[in-house]
């Protein structure tokens, strides 16, 4: 009997089944794989050093740039952590704003997922219904801050502008028409039993260790953890609103997407209690001179919760009118390095990219 | 502001600053506490905070490039879980010869944060295992996150620029020198260098 | 089949409506401006009524989409697969970094130029370009090629030299195959 040798397959950066531009780099044996090497680098621009040689205001512009499926976080971050260490205070309807910004954020961030995840196992219905979904989010995007994908609206400060006239009404309407959509989503896949056979036991991570390994987000939260930025450090006005952390017990692909969900309705509903009880007032708190704009020497690590996990930003500033160092760390840094190559021992070929849209891997957040 | 809301946060600097020689510690915030220590207590100090502190999730690792005062600064970035506190822990390392021990052991995701400060500052960690190149290809110049690093020499060396670009001329003032003519007031207003 | 003018040009006129009917996008994100390629391809701004859909493999797609920026890295990749496309094809440049750089001008991973490296029949600019730009920039390309002057292929052939040269400045280790056909 012939004995197998393992062989090397390249899934590489041009291919139709990888969540972006990256390799992983997979030795099978048969159809199982035995070991994976991520390598990415393929999107490296040196954001870190660009962000040197701009001052303060002008880094703002090009920071959403970052992380291209959901660029608001990083806005927030980089705001917050300014304000920080110069100690500036944001006017309080501008808090509301930034909340209601990062929620309609995460709804169009989970409906890329939901068309990413089933593109992957073959229901190409559900990426026509809800990447089409999204865009009525980037409508109002557009009628708010200018642009669909880069917002630039969020700045250290407060927001840009106010609100339109007429803004909230089309917001609430989107949210009806979300609401009724996620019924028929959950006609498609969630009761859908060949993606359940697909889904369940498939990429399991153990929940002993996932804190230790650095896990965060959904994954996390569909290991048993009820851990969640907004709750455990509070920054906006979470802590006014009335809202659920999902957790399930799977800890593998179906408990992720039971998850995500759950967090779609929680944020539909919040995004209604936000236009409900928002205050009147100002929304910015107007900074000097932009290009003489110094702030004082320390440092301040933020995080927020996106949709695929916890954003970190540690900022440095040495007293002068540039940012001495600007640290950015994504969900995906370690969920698409360390814990990929963990989760995908043992695993079948066919279910690599399946695994890669359920743990949240977006390359362009790991090398900056 | 009295130091009466901060209890655990002060806690954390108490029996750090008993255990470890040599650590000063504050609490700069609620949440957020930071300590400095010297570089060959690192190992030690991580273990401690992990295993007695609770400290299990480490959330980030970073470093900063003091060129003027000829050291790098190294952050290693905390998470308690159950005392919802997050640490900073800082270090000093020499610039001319930086080599410090690799601790992937306590964590293994640090593997991946060691080999990209290694490849971005050129700090050495003894023993560390893992490919050379993590983000750049073929880089065979100075490690590119120091501050002595000449981005815009660089690329005017290796890329092209295009025509018509002229540091931060005004745009006016660049289509007027292009055709000969007088350059407008407004233009000599807005033209930087 | 008679061999003169007219016939040529009848034949002519045939492939290219044939041509500029089907293009097939070759599925690489190489940069930020694919997300916005979900969007057309999908129900809103369908491209599909248009014969544009996405190709699995550079063997059998017809246009090289460059959306955005490219790495060093990266750049090595998108030659090979522009190398291993086959007549006819073409390159569209999505986005202002294709055109001079972009935002990341001063960048020392990205380059800045794209019609250096590779022949660019079409720009579209923007960042990032609406869906409807994209579109308008595809139907810019089917104006081309029925007028038959989207030839970047055989501009790449003629002047391969050239090419190469600019190439090997920014990629260190020319470890490529050549390009011989």
């Amino acid at each position: 009997m012939m004995r197998e040798k393992a062989t090397t397959l390249y899934l590489g950066p041009q291919h139709p089944g990888i969540t972006g531009n990256m390799m992983v780099k997979l030795k099978v044996e048969g159809d199982t794989i035995v070991k994976a090497e991520t390598h990415v680098g393929y999107l490296h621009r040196g954001f870190e050093k660009l962000m040197e040689r701009r001052n303060w205001l002008q880094s703002f512009t090009i920071v959403c740039r970052i992380c291209v499926p959901e660029p608001d976080p990083n806005e927030l971050n980089y705001a917050r952590a300014v304000e920080e260490i110069e100690g500036r205070e944001v006017p309080e309807r501008a808090e509301w704003i930034r909340t209601l910004v990062m929620e309609l954020s995460r709804l169009a961030s989970y409906l890329l997922w939901f068309g990413g995840q089933n593109g992957s196992a073959g229901l190409y219905t559900m990426p026509q219904w809800s990447v089409g979904d999204r865009d009525y989010i980037l409508d109002l995007f557009e009628e708010l801050t200018g642009g669909r994908v880069y917002h630039m609206y969020i700045w250290p400060g407060g927001v840009r502008r106010d609100l339109p006239e007429g803004f909230t009404g089309r917001v609430l309407q989107t949210m009806d028409y979300l609401e009724k959509q996620l019924i028929k989503y959950d006609q498609l896949m969630f009761e859908n039993t060949i993606f359940q056979k697909r889904a369940k036991g498939i990429g399991w991570i153990d929940p002993a260790k996932a804190i230790e390994w650095g896990v965060v987000g959904p994954p996390l939260r569909a290991a048993g953890f009820k851990s969640d930025v907004r709750i455990d450090d509070p920054y906006l006005i979470y802590d006014k609103l009335d809202f659920v952390v999902p957790t399930q017990k799977g800890s593998d692909v179906w408990a992720r997407s039971l998850v995500r969900r759950e967090e779609f309705q929680q944020s539909i509903n919040m995004v209604r209690q936000i236009i409900d009880k928002m205050p009147a007032g100002e929304v910015y708190n107007k900074i000097p001179n932009p290009m003489k704009w110094t702030i004082p020497a320390g440092d301040a690590y933020v995080k927020a919760e996106s949709a695929r996990g916890e954003f970190g930003y540690y900022v440095v500033s040495d007293g002068g009118n540039k940012p001495r160092r600007v640290h950015v760390k994504g969900p995906a840094y370690v969920h698409g390095v360390t814990l990929l190559e963990e989760v995908l021992k043992g695993a079948n070929i066919s279910d690599v990219s399946f695994i890669m849209n359920s743990l949240g891997t977006c390359p362009p957040e790991i090398e900056r | 502001m009295t130091e009466d809301k901060h209890i655990k946060e002060q806690k954390i600097v108490d029996q750090l600053s008993g255990t470890f020689q040599n650590l000063t510690g504050k609490v700069k915030r609620e949440r957020r506490v930071e300590v400095s220590v010297e570089k060959k207590l690192i190992p030690s100090v991580l273990s401690y905070v992990k295993d007695q502190l609770t400290f299990t999730h480490m959330s980030h690792m970073s470093c900063v490039d003091w060129l003027e005062d000829e050291h790098f600064e190294l952050v290693y970035i905390l998470w308690s879980p159950e005392l919802k506190v997050q640490l900073l822990v800082k270090t000093l390392i020499n610039r001319e010869n930086p080599v410090i021990e690799n601790v992937d052991m306590i964590w293994g995701q640090l593997n991946t944060y060691q080999r990209e400060i290694r490849e971005m500052y050129g700090i050495q960690f003894t023993g560390l295992v893992g490919r050379e190149e993590f983000v750049l290809e073929d880089w065979d110049e100075m490690p590119p996150m120091r501050r002595d690093f000449d981005t815009a020499e660089y690329i005017k060396d290796v890329f092209f620029e295009r025509p018509g670009r002229d540091g931060a001329k005004d745009v006016r003032e660049v289509i007027a020198t292009r055709s000969g003519e007088e350059i407008p007031e407004l233009a000599k207003k807005y033209s930087r260098d | 089949m008679p061999n003169d003018k007219k016939s040529q040009k009848i034949v002519d006129i045939i492939q290219n409506a044939a041509r500029k009917h089907s293009l097939f996008v070759l599925a690489y994100g190489t940069g930020c401006g694919a997300i916005e390629i979900p969007p057309t391809m999908t129900s809103r701004y369908d491209a599909e009524r248009f014969g544009i859909r996405g190709m699995a493999t550079p063997r059998q797609a017809d246009v090289l989409l460059v959306t955005g920026y490219l790495a060093t890295k990266t750049l090595k990749r998108v030659i090979r697969a522009y190398e291993q496309m086959q007549d006819p094809k073409y390159v569209i440049g999505f986005g202002s970094c294709t055109i001079n750089g972009g935002m990341y001008w001063d960048s020392y991973n990205t380059i800045k130029l794209l019609d250096k490296y590779i022949p660019v029949d079409v720009y579209i600019n923007g960042c990032m370009p609406r869906p409807e730009a994209v579109i308008e920039g595809f139907i810019e390309l089917q104006g081309l090629i029925k007028d038959g002057k989207a030839n970047g292929a055989t501009k790449y052939k003629e002047n391969i030299d050239w090419y190469r040269a600019n190439q090997k400045k920014v990629i260190k280790n020319w470890n490529m195959p050549d390009y011989n056909w």
